[in-house]
């Protein structure tokens, strides 16, 4: 018995490697012997709504910031550029280039200060003009320090030193246009192609037209005590007509419509939206409810009016808390349509501008998610895309 | 003679007063003065309404100092706001240092230097922004100023984000996202100090 096993065994090993060895074989006689290669680069195709810039200031050591290039239908990192020291980029609307503007000293961390606008081509992340700012605000990245006209034909970069300023940018000339002082009033929304506004420090705006070789200002009356309850920077903005959202730490909405002669309608509580309560403001600081937080806090849809908002639980003064939740709204009833759970609190909320449009959050991990707006389910996780996801621009902002 | 004695005397002298009242309190005045002395009893009875009010407080002072719970129960209650009122007093590396009220960065008491010092290779900024924190243990609110240190890349040790009275950027006054390092050569930031320059109780 022992002798038949034996033998059994010995020819069950036989038939295994047998069927272990042939396809092996079969498949190295196939093979071409591999050829020689060159190097190459790859080149992407033209910028489609999907294809959305991620922005990382990397604040640990910031000057390595960094602008991530990101396929949203594949959840693909398609490349990257350099965006150093609190960069920040913005995109031609049509897709024909992105613009970044970032900082660096001749010798690292001394030297000559050199302020940059750099033009990148968006198929081969190639830097086409490369051009020396009279300076820029060093402040944590926020997407209203560094905008675009509707058209593409100016980009405006908020400067501070020595005193508040927007240098207006020449995208066909590469060259500064104009300089427009702003003392007291910050930040830019562009309406149109000739224009923008800035929020002023009384809780005014500031509307700035831009002419051929000068700007004419136009002040609001405050609508806004910043005090109380200031307006988020990251509120969503539209160039096209100049129709922004200014949504206050406790969640009232000022919807706008900006240009020379701004507009500012009565605010709605996106708490009541919801058939909740209003939340209070700095007078009742305690007050725990459901309450706007994060970075890039908001988003819009332009074609259907649809407000994205990052919302948790907190008392006042926690309005760079993230989101437990995104609530979208309707910015034309006030209603909540929905409210979308997150798996992990995110910092903020970008969208996608086309008819099938795309969600995106983040979490303190760096992770990035993608979700279809149609299902509400996340189709892409990117675990960790990068350090510190700040804000995400879609083609058409 | 200076000027103001020859002007008091001349009005003593003159004896002219311009109203009613003032004639009424001169003779008042004048008639006090020359029916007492300095040991009179109307000085003691001064002495006791200046003096004598001060004596019910003495006890319940030193009561309140000797116990500091009931005292840390009176600051809470007090508290200006959700962070004050969990903030702590004793570890300046902890997020939850009542200093910290308002910072957004790293602790430069964490980074090699301290709570209202920079690490040595760095530079303290001159420029800087302005929280109103609330001590537990005093019960008093402090303006501090949030002076970044500059000069050397983020200290990176794990950082904290209070933002009591922190608005954004358009108040740069009140904002804790600039880079406070004007005027310190690179405007490279480091760390965070939290320096107090005055009290806002």
């Amino acid at each position: 018995m022992r002798f038949l096993s034996r033998k059994l065994a010995g020819m069950t090993a036989l038939l295994l490697a047998g069927a272990a060895l042939t396809p092996c074989g079969k498949a190295l006689a196939d093979d071409p012997v591999l050829q020689t290669e060159e190097s190459d680069i790859i080149k992407l195709s033209p910028v489609t709504p999907h294809r959305i810039l991620v922005q990382d200031p990397v604040g640990h050591h910031a000057k390595d910031g960094r602008v991530y290039v990101v396929d949203a239908d594949q959840g693909k990192l398609l490349g990257m550029v350099q965006a150093a020291y609190n960069g920040n980029v913005v995109q031609d609307p049509k897709g024909r280039a992105f613009y970044v503007g970032e900082t660096v000293w001749s010798r690292g961390n001394r030297g000559d200060r050199a302020d940059l606008l750099a033009t990148y081509d968006p198929q081969t992340l190639e830097i086409t003009n490369d051009e020396v700012l009279p300076g820029r605000a060093l402040v944590t990245p926020k997407k209203n320090d560094l905008t675009i006209s509707h058209d593409g034909g100016r980009v405006y970069v908020y400067d501070m030193v020595p005193t508040n300023a927007v240098h207006v940018v020449d995208t066909a000339t590469h060259k500064v246009a104009i300089n427009v002082g702003l003392p007291g009033c910050a930040l830019t929304y562009p309406w149109g192609n000739a224009g923008f506004t800035s929020i002023c420090a009384d809780g005014s705006l500031a509307n700035v037209s831009i002419g051929a070789d000068k700007a004419d200002i136009t002040h609001t009356k405050p609508f806004f005590d910043p005090e109380k309850d200031a307006v988020f920077e990251h509120s969503p903005s539209h160039s096209e007509d100049g129709k922004t959202y200014f949504i206050s730490y406790s969640g009232l909405v000022y919807p706008a419509t900006l240009s020379a002669h701004t507009v500012i309608d009565k605010p709605w509580s996106i708490q009541e939206a919801a058939g909740m309560k209003a939340a209070t403001n700095a007078d009742s600081p305690f007050t725990v409810t459901w309450r706007p937080g994060g970075w890039q806090l908001a988003a819009l849809h332009y074609a259907s009016g649809h407000l994205y908002v990052a919302m948790h639980q907190g008392t006042f003064w926690t309005h760079k808390v993230a989101g437990s939740e995104i609530w979208e709204l309707d910015v034309a009833t006030h209603k909540l349509l929905r409210r979308i759970k997150l798996p992990k609190p995110s910092s903020m909320v970008g969208v996608t501008q086309d008819a099938n449009p795309l969600l995106f959050t983040d979490d303190e991990a760096g992770d990035f998610f993608i979700w279809d707006l149609k299902s509400g389910k996340i189709v892409h996780t990117m675990k960790h895309l990068g350090d510190d996801l700040y804000f995400t621009v879609a083609l058409g902002e | 003679m200076t000027q103001s004695e020859l002007i008091s005397g001349r009005a003593i002298q003159d004896g002219v007063s311009s109203s009613p009242l003032d004639r009424l309190t001169e003779r008042l005045t004048r008639r006090v003065a020359g029916h007492s002395s300095r040991r009179s009893v109307l000085g003691r009875l001064g002495a006791w309404a200046t003096f004598g009010a001060i004596v019910p407080l003495l006890p319940v002072e030193r009561a309140s100092a000797a116990t500091p719970t009931k005292k840390d129960d009176k600051a809470t209650a007090k508290a200006p706001s959700p962070f004050a009122a969990k903030a702590q007093t004793t570890d300046p590396t902890a997020c939850d240092y009542w200093r910290y009220c308002a910072i957004d960065g790293f602790l430069c008491a964490s980074c090699g230097g301290g709570v209202h010092s920079c690490p040595p290779g760095t530079r303290p900024s001159p420029t800087s922004w302005i929280g109103t924190c609330f001590n537990p243990r005093d019960g008093q609110s402090y303006l501090v100023a949030y002076r970044d240190c500059c000069g050397q890349d983020a200290c990176s040790q794990p950082p904290c984000l209070g933002t009591d009275g922190d608005q954004p950027s358009y108040r740069p006054q009140a904002n804790n996202d600039i880079i406070w390092c004007f005027g310190t050569g690179a405007l490279v930031y480091n760390c965070s100090t939290s320096v107090i320059v005055g009290n806002a109780s």
